[in-house]
């Protein structure tokens, strides 16, 4: 079956540039220039994935993500400058799969969609339990995480972190939702927890810990446990 | 009365009369115990004394009684027959009269000439303070400096209570704390009318109080508003006058510097951006010039090109667009933070981190890994915009690997109140007059081939300025270049989690 990308892009070159090198890719590919033609495409045939495009004419893309969200948990990937960084860690806290940064290489878009394929609903793929990456072996089920295959002594929140992280392998995870996930809602303002938890994470995990393989930092955005 | 002093209390008139009885009671004593020695005239003269003294210390009042008080007193206790108040002789009863008109003649111009020197004395002490409100005005830098001295001044000067209130730039008045509608409607319609209002100067003479603006008119910063303001006190409204002359010409020079600064500081802001643009423009036109003949020669002449070059100029066009964005978001970050009302973000961030992501995207450009990482653990945290500082410490490390050939190495180091990132290379160094004008947005080191150090370091600067940090640079010894940034940390670091 042919994996349907709906782009949504108001610039012709780019999304003429997005169109070419995902059809390449054996994508079947459709654009929309304003939001409000993505909600009709996506209405009318829903894809497998969104890349979305910040700033577009007629809104902020928050609307669309809320839309796509009530109903599927269709991957939605925000494309966005420099500027708005605000603008995406919203939409990310809604509901958005992940983001790239403009300029991007298509080697990058590529693989932020397959990442975010994976993750595509339980009903396509089972729910995560391991990850798995070079040295590294988390196992959910039995609470087991095994570095170099000698076991890693987690406390119970670096656990929920890792697990957290585990949960979304190869995805941004923003900051917003970590501490609403791992320390509870009434937490979310308080980002030094991430900050100290993190650092003895990756101190236990990390073979050096100040040039990270697994626990990435997204700057100013969250984290992103490392897939490939 | 000239001194604007208001009726005394109760006890300071009971007073005056105790005296008044005290230097009686004297006098008579003394007179008593003198008598067998000496005349009834000396006796007379003493009487005189305790009048003069009177007339001196207290007000006419209270003087003249005392005079007619000693007269009587000298019939009662000395002239012939003695106790009682008649006269016998006729002598006596003229010289009597005589002493009276003597001792009212004296008390009237004793206190004559001590409202004059009171009144001496006043002008005298209302020169000085003038004098000593100049200087100090002359050396007030703001203000609110100007506006404690002026409120100091009215309060020496004038019994109060004083009200002192600016106008602001769109002309609308603060109301002072605590002042009344009465006095809020004065201060307006005296800086409307930039002129003295009250008792005694023809406008609005039934106010209980002197409205006088601050500056003259088409100028005039604020109004003052003082009490007690008796319509016959000339004097004092001249005084009140002077002192807000004073006051007004102190904020009209605060005001045309302030407006020199902003004029010079534009002009200065114009030129370096011109400067600016100039060197900008060169920094986005050659990569530009090298993408467009690429992938123009490409489209033109691709047959005839070997594979291994149209690689070559693809990757070309791939590496300079990449350079050509990091130009962009120097350029823009730049423009964001020399903007005033730019705000920073700023939480508690970890360094390890934030070296970390920078490690991770600038090793692309790092395939020999030439950039050598330390960061010892357990830094503490610091406040800032991880983004911003992310950007410094990328471009020190793109700096030293386009300047430098040997290794590089990115270090961590905590110190008492600082954490000091510093990056060090092996390039051939900065003369002095390099070293100089390192972060200004234009400059760049004289390497031909090699752009956009000038730029990448004047943002740099303005990071670390944005976060109260110092970035510096030193020569190393044997060679390169050493750059540090020194980050405040805050002592109360954040709890580590809740109870």
């Amino acid at each position: 079956m042919t994996l349907r990308v709906l782009v949504v892009e108001d610039d012709r070159e780019i999304r003429s540039l997005m169109q070419s090198s995902l059809s390449v890719e054996g994508f079947a590919v459709q654009t929309a220039v304003t939001l409000s033609e993505a909600e009709a495409l996506w209405r009318h045939s829903p894809p497998d994935v969104i890349v979305l495009d910040l700033g577009l004419p007629d809104g902020d893309g928050l609307e669309l993500v809320k839309v796509v969200r009530a109903q599927r948990s269709t991957p939605i990937i925000v494309v966005s400058a420099r500027h708005q960084e605000a603008q995406k860690i919203r939409l990310l806290d809604a509901g958005a799969d992940d983001y790239l940064t403009k300029p991007f290489g298509v080697a990058e878009l590529l693989a932020r969609i397959r990442v975010a394929l994976r993750h595509r609903g339980t009903a396509l793929a089972p729910a995560v339990t391991e990850h798995r990456l070079d040295d590294l072996h988390v196992d959910l089920a039995t609470h087991q995480v095994l570095r170099d295959g000698q076991p890693v002594h987690l406390t119970p929140t670096e656990f929920k972190l890792l697990a957290r992280l585990v949960r979304s392998a190869g995805r941004v995870v923003t900051h917003r939702q970590l501490l609403a996930d791992v320390w509870g809602p009434e937490f979310t303002e308080h980002t030094h927890y991430l900050r100290l938890y993190m650092g003895q994470l990756r101190a236990k995990i990390e073979r050096d810990p100040a040039e990270p393989r697994h626990l990435l930092t997204e700057t100013g955005v969250g984290y992103r446990l490392a897939a490939d | 009365m000239i001194e604007s002093t208001p009726q005394p209390p109760l006890p300071a008139l009971a007073r005056r009369w105790v005296v008044v009885g005290l230097l009686l009671a004297l006098a008579t004593g003394a007179g008593l115990a003198l008598e067998p020695h000496v005349s009834l005239t000396s006796l007379a003269m003493v009487y005189v004394l305790a009048v003069a003294v009177a007339a001196y210390k207290l007000d006419w009042i209270a003087s003249s009684v005392c005079a007619v008080g000693a007269v009587t007193a000298l019939n009662f206790f000395f002239v012939p027959p003695r106790w009682t108040f008649e006269v016998e002789s006729q002598e006596h009863f003229i010289a009597l009269g005589a002493m009276l008109v003597v001792a009212l003649a004296i008390s009237h111009l004793a206190t004559g000439l001590r409202r004059e020197t009171d009144i001496a004395r006043l002008n005298e002490q209302r020169a000085r303070q003038l004098q000593a409100l100049a200087t100090e005005l002359a050396n007030a830098t703001s203000i609110q400096q100007v506006l404690a001295l002026g409120r100091a001044a009215l309060d020496a000067g004038f019994a109060g209570p004083c009200v002192l209130a600016l106008t602001h730039d769109d002309g609308h008045l603060d109301r002072p704390a605590g002042t009344d509608a009465m006095v809020h409607d004065g201060l307006v319609a005296c800086i409307r009318e930039a002129a003295v209002l009250g008792p005694g100067t023809g406008r609005w003479p039934g106010l209980d109080a002197w409205f006088l603006p601050l500056g003259e008119k088409g100028h005039v910063a604020g109004a003052t508003c003082e009490r007690p303001a008796p319509a016959a006190d000339e004097a004092g409204r001249e005084h009140a006058q002077a002192l807000c002359a004073l006051l007004g010409q102190a904020l009209w020079r605060l005001r045309l510097n302030a407006e020199m600064l902003r004029a010079q500081g534009e002009a200065h802001h114009q030129q370096l951006q011109s400067t600016f643009l100039a060197a900008i423009s060169h920094d986005l036109r050659t990569p530009l010039a090298a993408i467009v003949g690429a992938a123009s020669s490409l489209l033109t002449q691709r047959d005839k090109l070997a594979p291994a070059e149209q690689e070559r100029l693809l990757r070309s066009i791939a590496s300079e667009a990449d350079y050509l964005s990091t130009v962009t978001e120097n350029t823009l970050q730049l423009v964001r933070l020399s903007s005033p009302a730019q705000s920073l973000r700023s939480d508690w961030e970890s360094l390890e981190e934030i070296v970390g992501a920078v490690l991770s995207r600038v090793r692309a450009r790092d395939p020999g890994r030439r950039i050598k990482s330390s960061v010892p653990e357990g830094l503490p945290l610091i406040k800032g915009d991880p983004v911003l500082l992310a950007q410094l410490i990328a471009n020190l490390l793109d700096n030293a690997l386009s300047y430098s050939e040997g290794p590089i190495e990115l270090s961590v180091s905590a110190h008492a109140n600082t954490l000091e990132v510093s990056v060090k290379d092996r390039g051939p160094g900065l003369s002095d007059a390099q070293q100089a004008s390192l972060f200004a947005p234009h400059v760049r080191g004289d390497h031909p081939g090699v752009r956009g150090a000038g730029l990448g370091l004047a943002v740099c600067k303005a990071i670390a300025e944005a976060h109260g940090a110092r970035l510096t640079h030193r020569r190393r010894a044997g060679g390169g270049s050493r750059f540090s940034l020194l980050l405040p940390v805050e002592s109360a670091q954040p709890a580590r989690e809740a109870a």
